[in-house]
Formats: C-alpha cells, sequence, structure tokens
C-alpha cells in the first residue's frame, strides 16, 4: 500500500521566498474564513 | 512536511504557474467525484434503511471515499493525468484541519492541551526507543529504521518526509517506510472503532486514543469520524498537539545523522526548527483564537465547519486512490513486520495511557 512520495520538498521558490505546502493551505483556509466573516459567502451546506 | 504539488518538465523547466495548475485539475475533479459518491452512498443507504423501517449500520461517507478510491486504484488503475492532482490531497488534508479550527474553543483546546501534552511526550519517546529497538533487531537499514520511529511516534506521512529530507534517507527507504504507515493506519481505521466500541469508550477517551495511537493524520481524522463527531475534534486535536512536535524530533534526527556521516548542516538551530514546524498547526489555533473571540457568528462557524468537511472529503478520497496494494508486497516482509509489531504495541500503549488518564478527561 504505497502511497507514492513526493520527493522534493512541496514547495515554490519565488525569487528566493519559499512558499510552503502549508503556507497555502494556511492561507485558502484564512481566505475562506475571511469570506465567511464579511458575507460574501453566506452559506455552506453539507 | 508536504508533498509536492508542483510539476516539471520532462526537461525540468518549471512549468509555467497557469499550466501547472491546469495540470492539478483532473486529478482534484476525480478527489471530488470520488468523495461525493462516498457521500452518496451514505446518504443513499440511510435515506433506504428510513424508507424501509430497517436500521442499518451508518458507514460514513469518509469509509466509502477511501475504499471507492482503494478500489479504483487497484483495479482500473490510475492514468497518469490524475496523479499531480491527487498529490493535493495533503493539502486538503490541511486546510481542512485550520478551518476546523473554527469548532475547538480555545479554551478547550487549553483544557485537553494539558493532558495531552503529558501523553504526546510518553508516546513520543515510547515509540521512538521501542522502534528503534525492533529495527535493530529485525536488522534493518538504520535510516529505515528512523524513518519507521518518526513516522510511528509523530505524524507519519508528513514526518517521514519531513525526515526524508533532513537525514538524505533513501528513496526506497521512505517510500516502505510511507507504505507500511499507511497500510497500518488503514487496519486501524476498521479496528480502532471496533476496540473502542467494545471497550464502551467514551467519545473523549476513544478521541485521545485514536490521536495518540494512528499515525497519519487523515486516518486519526477518519477513525475519530467513524467513532462520532465529538470523538473525531478529540482526535484531531490530540493528533495537532502529536504534529507540532515535528520540528523537535525531526531537529534531533537531523543533527544526529549529520554529526554521524560527518556533514555539516549549515545554518541556525532555531531556523532549521521552523522550516520542519508544520505550519497548518498555527493556522488552526488562529481561527480557534478568532472563534474564541467571538468574531464568528454561529452559522458562521456552522459555515467554517462544513468547509473543513468538504476539504476532508477530498482528502480521504485521496487516501484510498494513492493507496497501492501490490507495491506493498513488492517490498518484503521484514521492515512490515517491525511496523506492524510497533504498531500494535503503541496501540495498546496508548490504549493504557487513556485509561490511565481517565479521571482527568472529560
Amino acid at each position: 500500500m504505497t502511497n507514492q512520495p513526493e520527493t522534493s520538498a512541496g514547495e515554490e521558490k519565488t525569487n528566493g521566498f519559499k512558499i510552503t505546502l502549508d503556507a497555502w493551505a494556511v492561507a485558502l483556509a484564512l481566505v475562506l474564513a475571511l469570506l465567511i466573516r464579511i458575507g460574501l459567502i453566506k452559506q455552506v451546506p453539507w | 512536511m508536504a508533498s509536492s504539488i508542483a510539476l516539471e518538465s520532462p526537461h525540468s523547466q518549471p512549468l509555467p504557474l497557469f499550466k501547472r495548475t491546469f495540470a492539478l485539475l483532473p486529478g482534484i475533479v476525480l478527489l471530488a467525484a470520488v468523495g461525493y459518491a462516498g457521500k452518496f452512498i451514505e446518504r443513499s443507504i440511510a435515506a433506504y434503511g428510513k424508507s424501509h423501517h430497517l436500521t442499518l449500520p451508518n458507514i460514513e461517507y469518509v469509509l466509502w471515499a477511501i475504499v471507492l478510491g482503494l478500489v479504483i486504484a487497484n483495479t482500473i488503475g490510475i492514468p497518469e493525468v490524475f496523479r499531480p492532482g491527487l498529490a493535493t490531497y495533503e493539502f486538503w488534508l490541511k486546510a481542512g484541519i485550520v478551518l476546523l479550527g473554527a469548532r475547538f474553543l480555545l479554551g478547550d483546546v487549553l483544557k485537553l492541551g494539558g493532558v495531552s501534552l503529558v501523553l504526546v511526550a510518553i508516546e513520543i519517546l515510547v515509540s521512538l526507543t521501542f522502534m528503534t529497538f525492533l529495527g535493530r533487531a529485525f536488522g534493518l537499514k538504520p535510516k529505515l529504521t528512523t524513518l519507521l520511529a518518526v513516522g510511528s511516534s509523530i505524524c507519519g506521512v508528513s514526518a517521514i518526509i519531513a525526515t526524508q529530507g533532513a537525514i538524505d534517507a533513501d528513496e526506497e527507504d521512505s517510500s516502505f517506510a510511507i507504505a507500511a504507515i499507511l497500510t497500518l493506519g488503514a487496519i486501524s481505521l476498521f479496528t480502532f472503532p471496533l476496540i473502542g466500541h467494545w471497550l464502551h469508550l467514551s467519545d473523549t477517551a476513544y478521541g485521545l486514543w485514536a490521536g495518540l495511537g494512528i499515525d497519519n493524520t487523515a486516518e486519526v481524522t477518519a477513525a475519530g469520524a467513524l467513532y462520532s463527531d465529538a470523538a473525531a475534534k478529540v482526535a484531531v486535536l490530540a493528533k495537532t498537539t502529536r504534529n507540532a512536535m515535528i520540528g523537535f524530533v525531526v531537529l534531533g534526527y537531523a543533527l544526529y545523522w549529520a554529526r554521524k556521516e560527518g556533514t555539516n548542516r549549515a545554518g541556525s538551530k532555531a531556523a532549521f526548527l521552523w522550516e520542519k514546524f508544520p505550519k497548518f498547526v498555527l493556522g488552526f489555533l488562529l481561527i480557534s483564537a478568532l472563534a474564541t473571540a467571538a468574531v464568528f457568528s454561529k452559522p458562521q462557524l456552522t459555515s467554517l465547519g462544513n468547509l473543513s468537511r468538504w476539504a476532508f472529503l477530498l482528502t480521504f478520497a485521496g487516501v484510498g486512490l494513492r493507496t497501492n496494494v501490490r507495491e506493498m508486497w513488492k517490498q518484503g516482509a521484514r521492515p512490515f513486520l517491525v511496523g506492524a509489531v510497533g504498531e500494535i504495541v503503541i496501540a495498546f500503549l496508548t490504549l493504557g495511557l487513556v485509561y490511565g488518564a481517565g479521571r482527568y478527561l472529560q
């Protein structure tokens, strides 16, 4: 049962600035939270 | 700590951003389709039972998504075009955990945190020691032993990937360590809820046990969700506490191997620690702090919680779709045996810890 490991560090280098996968995930979550807070996303059904 | 979602061209030139993003789409659509199929099956069975006045077992979408993905991956196979997108499953997992912070008021985190931290410290120390002993006893390669020890004591795939980079381990070693951890995680997914119900564990006790005893965050979340919503919350909390230790343990092993091999991993320890620290834990705490400070209304908190469920839906589909049963059997039995024996012992140990700490749990 193998999860093919991704050997690169999941980082994107832009002009020497590293953006990790964690940072992208946190950024997406915070943006969505902000959109919900200011009312642009009214309701998320499940 | 992270899976790569970056793509490279055959000539090793990075593809433009829009092409890389476009290349992720097929896999993400497949994740969504399999995950939603799992949700559809869950709802359909519940509706059938209700309309026919039958009491059917409530099998959550979590399990359906994993099983569906596993069946597809190991029968039809996954065409290459889907693979980059499937690798994003860890991204959805982390985004989902950050959003899950909306369901934890910081007071609850702090309350459980004290007990959890002590249990996590014990679990990590004993797991590292025991797995290292087992690896030596079975004559495994030292770096494979290190990867298995880190994977089983802290946070599964993420810890193995982080450690592989930190100690320059072979690809094959990390591949097998990941295979062993995921296989055992999949088995835990079925056995932990059964044992929990059999022992009549409370939601808190079960969640704590799952958070300490299962290694990969996705399986911890799934095993918790299979028991109850409340158990899932505790499981993720305990697992998050374990995850937070990754930087320290990886740093320790990196320094150990650097010294042993005479290489000099330059740079400050603090910078290394920060690089390896799982940043999504901070995001989780931030959202939790905002929720505690009543920044969000109750309907907004519900929406955030639902968003985390959608993110997890993609995650669990990815866990199944990226599982290759045949590859596992090619690797040989010894490392798997070490992983299995270690995991069983750790599962019983953590169950004992949870029982021991029972009076301090809610």
